[in-house]
């Protein structure tokens, strides 16, 4: 078995890193004075996966929402389901689906092997019927609905819907209540068996917990077994929006406005240091010490709401300004007009410094929290990094990296505006 | 876990100061505690108004490019109702020095941060700005009806509201839209001089600064304060009367049920811990009664989940339901309520309940944020108490206990929010 230790001294923090036989990668950062521990079992496997890939290679659609509707269903079994084993042992036990994951959790500060045991057995164990289809389709059914009543979940959709021509981001990670009528039980078993091998998947764990104790309960649970990692289709899409405007009637009192710029891009990843220097360029333009952010709110455009957010994954990337505002379109428009600006002045010396401190501090802070380890620890993984990378740039990017960034995003073409107005009665 | 430390200031005024040097960072907050029934507009906006800017940093420009300097030393403000004190609340995180780049001294120019807004505000010919407060103004009422877009927010404050609309907790604790509107920058000014003066105050530390230190600088900026704390007494209702029911119509897709109960409680002292552990069976987590059979057996919802506030006596219910099934909603909620009265509930049940709160309660000693709220938010109470002493309380309940604790718990106020959006309607 092939094992490191990776090490940050600036941090004071180390992890272990692991390639099991099984094929599964383990990742074990140590804590020893915390309390709990946070550990996630996860799969590359989200909302954008909208295909599998046959034995010939050819992509087949499987409806929208099934990574969502799988990770429900996984925590049931035949006798006990997970939720009752973890009950047992006091943890605290949830999963997710995001866009390109699927993650399971739990959190505890006793019995961790038992815990980890009961997570990794329940994951490998899936069972499903077409009554417990059926019955899901119902809670899920109403977690849709849900969603659809919240405005700042509803404004991002519709933006997606209208910077993407065909991608598969602008489809809500749960599905549509109309795709997950289609799921079956067997469905369910192929996407299990063609996304959930073990080296599609990472374990990713942070807190009082020794690399011996996570391997002592792998080697006893993990099922090695023939599966790959998936691949995932990149098409690239054309670098100009499908729509650069829409709209949607909601009960609130304030309309909501997200503004997205789209990233042409011609590989699916986006890289540590791209994301950084996107991440200062959004601070510098529109974070809370800029002149941009004091304009907007002493014009009364905006309010503490408002927000800016690198969103990106597999095979999209955008730059998102948004929040709530009497006057949408004139605060997009403001936004606009100081991007703008920016991109035809660069960025000073000063502004660069400024936001960068600000992101390390960041950085630093996030080594408090043993669940967000773990989290960046699986993200890491997945993107083919390592944890202290994120750190590591940051100290060592230059402005003429942030200002090269600058020149390749946030062309005024490629922006849409989504706005969530009250209803009129 | 590291040992607590608490340290008189002044009168009402005391620090409770956490010594550990595993996190990252320290933390600083000020808890400030009025009776829910002034000027509450007056205080909500006071609390924003100071953490926009100070003497030093003039404007919020200014001091959030100071905030960058500190390595984005994170800045919050907010408001709180708890029993019937109104509770404002301002702290401030900052990475420890051990980790700035430039070997700057971060957690100290955090910490004179946080004093200098707090004791000197930016005024002008001694007063604050019209502009700031109008700007204020502005934002507290978006933030507040920003809140309650959220249609989950909307219906459980809409019930307490109407469940309590004889007592002071039925009030916002933002005060009325009038109440903003009409605000001005001597009221601002008074909710200042009175806040210093009279609300119970708790600093909380949690970090690798020394308490005494830290003492030492607050003792100093109170010892020009007359101070003369003001007591909260907060009402409680132990049976609810004849079960009251409200409902409004909104163009929403999911009805939400919100049913409040009073929790058997006819003043602080009568809170008992089998209370809580009672209301987790009912509908904490994914093992409570509710989570197992209102959602997973009968597929009603996605969430159905109560809570109980001790510090008023209010267990409420909470469910995301199609509007149709109402009914059938209340009636499965309470056919377990009375499951769990009649002790129709398993020992594995109710031994997940005291693991998982057990297991929350050590979670708290692993985030400074958590820990510094845990504090903060007993400033009222005679004793602070730290997780562990509260685990052993909780330890301490029987199952018996909890069939007792159920059957004094009874129903006062059903709302619903009845979504009247069809589907289609959301079409582009």
């Amino acid at each position: 078995m092939k094992t490191e230790i990776i090490e940050n001294g600036r941090l004071n923090e180390s992890y272990y890193r692991a390639e099991h036989p099984s094929g599964l990668t383990i990742l074990v950062l140590t804590k020893p004075d915390y309390t709990g521990s946070h550990a996630i079992f996860a799969a590359k496997y989200g909302s954008i996966d909208t295909k599998i890939q046959d034995a010939d290679g050819a992509f087949r659609d499987i409806p929208a929402g099934t990574a969502h509707f799988l990770e429900h269903k996984l925590f049931e079994s035949e006798d006990l389901d997970a939720f009752e084993r973890f009950a047992k042992t006091g943890a605290y036990a949830n999963a997710f689906t995001s866009f390109d994951r699927t993650a399971y959790i739990f959190s505890c500060s006793q019995s961790f092997k038992e815990n980890l045991e009961i997570l990794l057995d329940f994951v490998q164990s899936p069972y499903f019927s077409e009554e417990t289809v059926r019955k899901e389709q119902g809670i899920i059914g109403q977690e849709i609905r849900m969603y659809k009543d919240v405005a700042g979940w509803q404004v991002m959709f519709n933006l997606l819907g209208a910077l993407y021509h065909e991608n598969s981001v602008k489809i809500d990670i749960a599905g549509t209540e109309e795709s997950i009528a289609g799921i079956s039980a067997d469905m369910l078993y192929g996407c299990y068996k063609n996304f959930y091998s073990l080296r599609n998947m990472v374990l990713a764990v942070a807190g009082n917990v020794t690399p011996e104790d996570v391997l002592e309960v792998a080697d006893r649970l993990l099922k090695a077994e023939e599966g790959k990692a998936v691949q995932r289709e990149f098409k690239r899409e054309p670098a100009k929006p499908a729509r650069t405007y829409v709209e949607e009637s909601l009960a609130v009192s304030t309309p909501n406005f997200l503004l997205g710029y789209k990233e042409d891009i011609s590989t699916p990843e986006r890289s540590v240091k791209e994301s950084l220097c996107t991440e200062i360029i959004h601070e510098v333009i529109a974070g809370k010490s800029s002149p941009l952010y004091k304009r907007l709110l002493e014009d009364g455009l905006i309010n503490a709401g408002f927000s800016f957010e690198h969103f990106a994954g597999y095979g999209f990337a955008c730059s998102f300004f948004g929040g709530e505002s009497a006057k949408p379109q004139e605060t997009a428009d403001e936004i606009k007009k100081e991007v703008a600006r920016i991109k035809e002045t660069g960025i000073s010396g000063q502004s660069f410094e400024r936001a960068r401190r600000k992101l390390y501090g960041g950085m630093v802070m996030m080594y408090n929290d043993v669940e967000d380890i773990a989290r960046d620890l699986m993200e890491a993984h997945f993107s083919g990094t390592g944890l202290f990378d994120t750190v590591e740039t940051c100290v060592s990017l230059t402005l003429e990296d942030v200002n090269g960034r600058l020149r390749e995003i946030l062309d005024g073409d490629t922006a849409a505006l989504s706005i969530i107005n009250p209803i009129v009665h | 876990m590291s040992d607590l430390r608490q340290i008189e200031i002044a009168q009402g005024v005391d620090l409770c100061a956490v010594k550990t040097d595993m996190f990252k960072t320290g933390r600083i907050s000020v808890t400030m505690a009025l009776p829910l029934g002034g000027d509450i507009a007056a205080n909500a906006a006071l609390v924003y108004i100071l953490r926009r800017s100070c003497a030093k940093y003039p404007d919020f420009t200014s001091l959030n490019g100071h905030l960058d300097e500190l390595y984005g030393a994170a800045l919050s403000a907010s408001v709180t109702k708890l029993g019937e004190a109104q509770t404002v609340n301002l702290s401030i995180s900052a990475i420890d020095d051990r980790f700035a780049l430039g070997g700057d001294s971060v957690l100290e120019s955090a910490a004179e941060l946080l004093l200098c807004m707090l004791f000197e505000p930016k005024l002008v010919d001694a007063n604050f700005t019209q502009e700031d407060v109008d700007i204020e103004k502005r934002l507290l009422l978006e933030r507040m009806l920003s809140e309650l877009d959220d249609k989950t927010v909307y219906a459980m404050r809409r019930c307490q509201e109407l469940m309590c609309a004889d007592e002071p907790f039925g009030q916002s604790r933002y005060g009325t839209r009038e109440d903003i509107l009409s605000l001005t920058p001597d009221r601002i000014y008074a909710a200042w001089k009175n806040m210093l003066a009279t609300a119970v105050i708790r600093f909380v530390a949690v970090g690798s600064a020394d308490a005494d230190e830290i003492a030492r600088s607050l003792k100093k900026r109170f010892e020009s304060i007359e101070r003369r704390p003001a007591a909260t007494s907060t009402r409680f209702i132990a049976e609810a009367g004849e079960m009251k029911y409200h409902s409004e119509e909104m163009a929403v897709k999911q009805g939400k049920l919100v049913m409040g109960f009073r929790a058997g409680m006819a003043r602080k002292d009568d809170y008992d811990s089998a209370m809580t552990v009672m209301c987790d069976v009912f509908g904490g987590g994914t093992y409570s009664k509710l989570f197992s059979h209102v959602r997973e057996k009968m597929s009603l919802c996605y969430y159905c989940s109560s809570r109980l506030d001790k510090e008023k006596g209010l267990m409420m219910v909470q469910s995301g339901i199609e509007t149709e099934n109402e009914e059938k909603a209340r009636a499965a909620i309470l056919e377990q309520l009375d499951a769990v009265r009649s002790g129709d509930f398993t020992s594995d049940t109710f031994n997940a309940s005291i693991m998982s709160i057990n297991e929350t309660l050590r979670s708290y000693d692993d985030s400074p944020e958590v820990l510094c709220q845990w504090y903060s938010m007993q400033l009222l109470e005679d004793v602070t108490k730290t997780t562990e002493e509260r685990m052993a309380e909780i330890n301490a309940v029987t199952q018996e206990q909890i069939s007792e604790a159920a059957n004094k718990v009874t129903l006062d106020t059903v709302f619903m929010l009845i979504g009247t959006k069809e589907d289609g309607e959301d079409e582009n």
